[in-house]
């Protein structure tokens, strides 16, 4: 096969007239001995013949050498040489040109990107607004920043700003779901521990209160999903706390002495005003601006004032709508995929740690990005603990919200008339404190007597009286007496709460006995 | 012309007033004229093999000019040592490939349209002209084994004179002058008895 293949290609080379004279011989011999050589032999002439007919003669050009000349004399033109060097030559241009400026403006380069930055930074600056604010603070979260380092951030207690130092010492703050868990209460019931009158109650309120301003600058928000955080508030959270525990000192005395430990007691008076003023004194423009693309620091001036005088002017435009407040309660930082940036440029931004998870964000700062104003105040970090655990007895009673009516017995309540509220103020009743403690302990009793549950039902009124005899001082006894039906509605209306709370309520009633009761 | 320059030549050349290569001494000499001559005198070759060679009539011309204009400004630098000829066809067929590698590229950035899709006998009809069929099959041969058997069967190229404008060896267009007609017989062999085969 492959010889006749070969054989087939001479026959090819043959028809050209290509073939030397030993291969013509050869070939030429073959193809009389070979019947599928001399079919070859005419399918290939066939086929030369059809290819040669098959193109037909291409029309002459007519104008080709005109158009020829034409086409030279143009390319022989500085035009054409231009052309082609064109590209090179703007290239070197520019190339020497950017030479130039940069040898005489060495710094355009930074130049242009410090001037991006700021642009960046004030594409997030834009609009920024006081984030505690909108938290609608009060009172109670101002003292729960002071001495537990949170502050909500938004009127629903939803998210919290936590600031802190770790074990290194360096700052850092953190934002997180709080989980709808929140310190109710903490004020009263130090209040209640340091033993206040109302006007001392009064002041403290006051003192407290006027923080409000000066910590409502410190922590700004805008629609960017971007958090300026001062760092003067870390100095801040420490005069308050200062400022609270100084107050308390002087009017509380002894109670105070009891509750905190010595070194923190014998904070000097004097002293503490000063940090005081010198907080106050003290307004650093520079913020920590935490955005989804970066964390830096930049000065940013914000004008308190302006800013309440533009939110008290819409607030009167919109008294009626309310919108606008409502949209400033609602702030929520959103944990997503925003700030997923962060995690990848971890490594980039060496100033700062960032710890991210889907219900928090953790910033650390160390000391060199930081300026935050040194105030020499003693360590308060561990006066949370201190103060919760001189607090953590004071139960806290939440009256409802209903008219005393004034009879025969001074604890004559109308349940009926008006439901209580349980989101209402907490406010220490020492009387109706001592009530309930004194039931609870009866029911205690019974239970320690094994009584069944029904029998203890139907004949509570009657033991309860018994019992009452037996262990409480007259006044009481002859209280009790009156409030027995009153009392046996109140547990049937707030049956689900005294269960929750039983359980603190026995820790704590034999404390009360001793202490407080004796008083009365 | 004296003795001396004659001497002085680098091939001895049967020369003549009309031959190629006293054409190209006088325009190296300085007479432009003579170029325009070379131009008249192998304008219709090229243009013809650049038909062939690329199968249709729409660049014929646009190449053509290109091929002069390479020959123009080349011309100055011409051996002598092959004919002129062999030196513009080679120039003329690797304008000609140029142009089909250009066009090639520009038909991958081109939606794909099943009109294109090439088959040579897909749209044979009673009023298909059998030169047509044949243009179509041969167009389909890839480049090294048609441009060779347009050289030799329409042109009447020699091998040798084909080996040379397509720079490789004369055994080698031998092989594909071959392996293109066996081709283009399988490709033609169902209308065989239209063709008289």
């Amino acid at each position: 096969m492959r010889r006749f293949n070969k054989d087939k290609e001479l026959l090819s080379a043959y028809l050209d007239g290509e073939l030397s004279s030993a291969e013509k011989s050869y070939i030429e011999e073959k193809i009389k001995s070979s019947l599928e050589l001399q079919k070859e032999l005419e399918d290939v002439k066939k086929l030369k013949e059809l290819t040669n007919s098959s193109y037909d003669k291409i029309p002459e050009s007519q104008y080709f050498e005109t158009r020829l000349f034409a086409n030279l004399n143009s390319k022989n033109t500085k035009k054409y040489n231009i052309k082609k060097w064109l590209p090179i030559t703007s290239l070197t241009l520019v190339t020497l040109g950017l030479m130039l400026i940069l040898k005489f403006n060495p710094n355009l380069i930074n130049d242009i990107i410090d001037q991006q930055k700021s642009n960046l930074a004030g594409f997030y600056k834009e609009n920024l607004q006081p984030l505690l604010y909108a938290a609608d603070l009060t009172n109670e979260d101002i003292f729960n920043f002071a001495v537990y380092k949170e502050l909500p951030l938004d009127a629903a207690n939803k998210q919290i700003l936590k600031l802190g130092n770790d074990s290194a010492g360096t700052e850092f703050f953190e934002i997180k779901n709080s989980g709808g868990v929140s310190k109710s209460n903490n004020l009263k019931s130090f209040v209640t521990a340091l033993d206040l009158n109302d006007s001392e109650k009064e002041m403290m309120d006051s003192i407290i209160s006027s923080y409000s301003d000066q910590l409502s600058g410190l922590v700004l928000v805008n629609d960017k999903n971007s958090v300026a955080i001062n760092p003067n508030i870390w100095n801040t959270r420490k005069v308050i706390l200062a400022d609270i525990l100084a107050f308390a000192k002087k009017h509380a005395g002894q109670n105070y002495i009891k509750i905190l430990p010595k070194q923190v007691a014998e904070i000097d008076n004097n002293s503490i005003q000063k940090f005081v003023a010198d907080s106050r004194s003290i307004k650093p423009n520079q913020y920590i601006f935490f955005t989804p693309d970066s964390v830096f620091e930049d000065n940013f001036v914000f004008d308190v004032k302006e800013f309440k005088g533009r939110v008290d002017e819409l607030k009167e435009k919109l008294t009626a709508l309310n919108e606008n407040r409502n949209s400033l309660n609602e702030f929520k930082i959103n944990f997503d995929s925003t700030y997923e940036n962060h995690k990848k440029n971890v490594d980039k931004t060496m100033r700062y740690k960032i710890f991210i998870n889907k219900d928090q964000i953790k910033v650390n700062l160390p000391d060199i990005a930081v300026n935050i104003p040194k105030i020499n105040l003693p360590d308060f970090d561990s006066i949370a603990s201190i103060i919760e655990e001189a607090t953590r007895n004071m139960n806290v009673v939440v009256p409802p919200n209903v008219p005393v009516v004034v009879g025969k017995n001074n604890f004559n309540y109308n349940y009926n008339t008006v439901k209580p509220r349980q989101n209402k103020k907490s406010e220490v009743n020492l009387d109706s404190l001592i009530q309930r403690n004194n039931v609870e302990n009866e029911l205690k009793n019974l239970k320690q007597n094994k009584l069944p549950d029904n029998q203890l039902k139907n004949n509570s009124g009657a033991k309860l009286n018994d019992s009452l005899l037996m262990h409480q001082n007259e006044e009481l006894k002859r209280e009790m007496d009156n409030l027995r039906k009153e009392l046996q509605k109140f547990r049937n209306e707030f049956s689900q709460p005294k269960q929750d709370e039983s359980g603190q309520s026995k820790k704590s009633n034999q404390n009360l006995r001793n202490s407080d009761v004796k008083e009365i | 012309m004296d003795f001396e320059e004659k001497e002085n030549m680098p091939q001895p050349q049967i020369l003549s007033l009309d031959d190629d290569f006293s054409l190209i001494k006088s325009f190296i000499d300085g007479d432009e004229s003579a170029f325009g001559e070379l131009v008249k005198r192998h304008k219709e070759k090229v243009r013809n093999i650049i038909y062939l060679t690329l199968s249709n009539t729409n660049a014929i011309d646009d190449i053509a000019q290109e091929v002069f204009i390479t020959v123009f400004k080349n011309l100055k630098s011409f051996r002598f040592e092959s004919q002129f000829t062999t030196w513009l066809y080679r120039i003329t067929i690797n304008k000609c490939k140029d142009h089909l590698r250009k066009t090639k590229i520009r038909k991958i950035f081109l939606p794909l349209n099943d009109d294109e899709e090439y088959n040579v006998l897909s749209s044979i009809n009673e009023n298909t002209d059998i030169k047509q069929i044949v243009r179509n099959a041969i167009a389909s041969l890839p480049d090294k084994l048609r441009i060779p058997i347009m050289l030799k069967d329409l042109e009447g190229f020699s091998y040798q004179e084909i080996a040379d404008t397509m720079n490789c060896e004369i055994g080698t267009i031998k092989s594909r002058i071959f392996r293109g007609r066996e081709t283009l017989k399988n490709i033609l062999k169902p209308i065989e008895k239209e063709l008289m085969l």
